[in-house]
Formats: C-alpha cells, sequence, structure tokens
C-alpha cells in the first residue's frame, strides 16, 4: 500500500518520515515531489565496475546546465529523505520524462533506514537544459510486512550519504580497489 | 506492502517464496540482491523483428569481465532462479549499479506470481562499462498481492539462462486463430 499525500503529512508529523527541508506546498496526491540539487557530478569516460569510476563535478548556475546525451550525470536531491517505517521509490515525474530525461537508471528502492539525501543517476535523451532546484520528481513511501531490519543496522555503504556518492560497488569484487 | 528484509528470509525457509541457491548475506532491508550469471546474448540482426524470432549471438563472460557498449542491447540472467507463488516480484538495479550508467532491465520491472526461473536482464550501459559475471547487479523485491491468486502459464515459465523477446509465438497464435 501507497501512503496518500495527506498520510504522508501526517506520517512526517509523527516523527515516521524525514524530510527536510520540507514544504507542504510539495505534497501530492500519493507523493512528495522533491527537487534537484545544485551539484552534479559528470561521468564521461569508460567505465568498470571494479574501479572508482572518474569523474568532474559542477555547480548548476542559476541559468541552468544544458544535460547531454550519452553522458552519465550524477546529482543529487535538495532533500534528505528517510523512514525507519516505510521503504520508499523515487522516480522523476511525467514533466521530467516528457523532456528526455531519466532519473534513477533503474534502481528506485530507498530501504527502510535510508535516511540520505539521495544520488540520482540522470541521462538524456536529447540535450535539455535543467536549473537548480527544480521540481525534478516523485518520492512514494510504502507499508512494509514483516520485522524491519534498518538499512543503519546493516554495514551497508551509504548509510549516511550527505551528498552524491559515486558507486562503490569495486568494494564488493576481488581484485576490485578497495 | 513490500517484504522486509527479514520476511523475505522467513518466506524462503517456509516456501512462499523460492530463490536458488540463497545466502543470507544477500538479503537488504527490503529486497534480494541477485547475481549477474556468465551467460550473455546479443541480436545480431540489424533490425529487430517483434513478429519473428530473432538470431542472437551467445557468448561467456570470462574471468577479466566483459565491456557493454552504449547502444547495444545485452541480454543477461541473474544466477539465482526466483518466484513466488505467493508475492508479486519486482525486479530492479541496484544503486551502486545505476551509479554506474547501468540499466538492468527495459520499462518491465514486474513479475508474475507463480514464475520460477533465472530472470533475463536487459541490460543497457550509458557508458562504456566492464562487468563481471557473479557481481551482485540486481535486486528482486517482493509485494503482497490482494485478491484470488492464479499463478502464471507463460511463454518464459522455467527460464534458464537468458531469454529472447518470444513474442512471436502469441503472433503466430493469433494468427492462427484468425486463420
Amino acid at each position: 500500500m501507497i501512503l496518500t499525500g495527506p498520510g504522508i503529512a501526517a506520517a512526517r508529523a509523527s516523527g515516521e518520515i524525514t524530510i527536510e527541508p520540507y514544504d507542504p506546498a510539495r505534497l501530492s496526491p500519493n507523493a512528495y515531489d522533491w527537487c534537484l540539487g545544485d551539484t552534479l557530478r559528470i561521468c564521461d569516460t569508460d567505465l568498470d565496475a571494479a574501479t572508482p569510476t572518474p569523474y568532474s563535478e559542477t555547480t548548476i548556475p542559476t541559468s541552468g546546465l544544458v544535460l547531454q546525451p550519452g553522458v552519465l550525470y550524477l546529482g543529487v536531491t535538495h532533500e534528505r529523505t528517510g523512514s525507519e517505517t516505510y521503504a520508499q521509490f523515487l522516480n522523476g515525474n511525467r514533466t521530467i520524462g516528457a523532456l528526455g530525461i531519466w532519473v534513477h537508471v533503474s534502481a528506485p528502492l530507498g530501504h527502510q533506514g535510508h535516511a540520505i539525501h539521495w544520488t540520482l543517476e540522470i541521462r538524456a535523451a536529447r540535450p535539455v537544459r535543467v536549473h537548480p532546484r527544480m521540481t525534478f520528481g516523485k518520492l512514494v513511501f510504502l507499508h512494509c510486512l514483516g520485522t524491519p531490519a534498518s538499512y543503519q543496522l546493516h554495514g551497508l555503504k551509504y548509510t549516511a550519504t550527505a551528498g552524491i556518492d559515486i558507486s562503490r560497488l569495486y568494494e564488493e569484487l576481488a581484485g576490485g580497489t578497495t | 506492502m513490500i517484504l522486509t528484509g527479514p520476511e523475505i528470509t522467513a518466506a524462503a525457509q517456509d516456501g512462499r517464496l523460492r530463490i536458488t541457491p540463497f545466502a543470507p548475506d544477500q538479503v537488504n532491508p527490503n529486497s534480494y540482491n541477485v547475481r549477474l550469471g556468465p551467460t550473455v546474448l546479443t541480436y545480431t540482426a540489424d533490425v529487430l523483428d517483434a513478429h519473428q524470432p530473432n538470431p542472437t549471438r551467445e557468448f561467456t563472460i570470462g574471468p577479466d569481465g566483459y565491456v557493454l557498449q552504449p547502444g547495444e542491447l545485452y541480454l543477461g540472467h541473474t544466477i539465482e532462479e526466483v518466484g513466488s507463488d505467493t508475492f508479486v516480484p519486482l525486479l530492479f538495479g541496484r544503486s551502486s549499479v545505476g551509479r554506474l550508467g547501468l540499466f538492468v532491465e527495459i520499462t518491465a520491472p514486474i513479475g508474475d506470481i507463480g514464475f520460477h526461473g533465472q530472470w533475463t536482464l536487459m541490460l543497457t550501459p550509458i557508458r562504456p562499462l566492464r562487468v563481471y559475471a557473479g557481481m551482485r547487479i540486481g535486486q528482486i523485491m517482493f509485494f503482497a498481492s490482494v485478491g484470488t491468486i492464479a499463478l502464471y502459464r507463460g511463454k518464459y515459465q522455467a527460464a534458464g539462462g537468458p531469454q529472447p523477446s518470444r513474442y512471436w509465438r502469441d503472433v503466430t497464435k493469433l494468427r492462427a486463430v484468425a486463420s
């Protein structure tokens, strides 16, 4: 089951959900409409799952920045969100999709216990200008079935992400850099 | 409702879902990590035809990995056989894999209740990316369902290894019905 907008507001008021900064105007019928953060990392080299990804980092100017097809961008949500009670799904919204922008590259799940600024994997179908703090997507909250096992207790990789994280898959691969 | 990690483990033990092989260290708070199998298919024709079987080339990912190229579609598979007669499975990439610019499914994350087998992965990278057999590439989550259950009886049942599109088989049936 998916929380409604008023359900999200109530769960935040009772402390079950963290959304910071929080703007009630960003609640939609069954999601919270999150914003793109100021920073992008640009990955335009050949990549290896066993090696840390090289990147350059840039701040999105107020005049915006043009995303190019064929390049991997790592962005970040302006908001820090989390819940020990609910799982989360992060997606782009229809407006962003209709501009040919993929957000999240097939990994939308936020585990129970996540409390993060989400790293966003962004890809453009054609050149498109994006702007800092623009509304970029939807975050939904899901009821869970079973005993919870918080991400915070799992010893997992991205427990306290404050900004953009490159992939740390290389830590898992034999022969990879640790 | 989405299952928690402890509930996935309990359901794997009592048979409400099946993950083979099952390893406790692949359980996440709300999903199970699946690994990339060694066999990969690419289509060999320049233009795919949804109404025809499309020829494929099969290769094996060696110990040094394999570089996936942008613009190509690779059909991979999970090592694990995963399915449930109770819950709805959803397959997604892992964030660590998304951050490498790799899509592991295309527009079809939702599985069917009653499908059991290795899951085909539809691999498309944004940048050239070296991948390795056995890497934890995706995650499967399970949702509780509402209503009477009618188990999957489709054309990909008990899949072993990557499966190319079999839409053509449905077309053949439609033509048989129409004639």
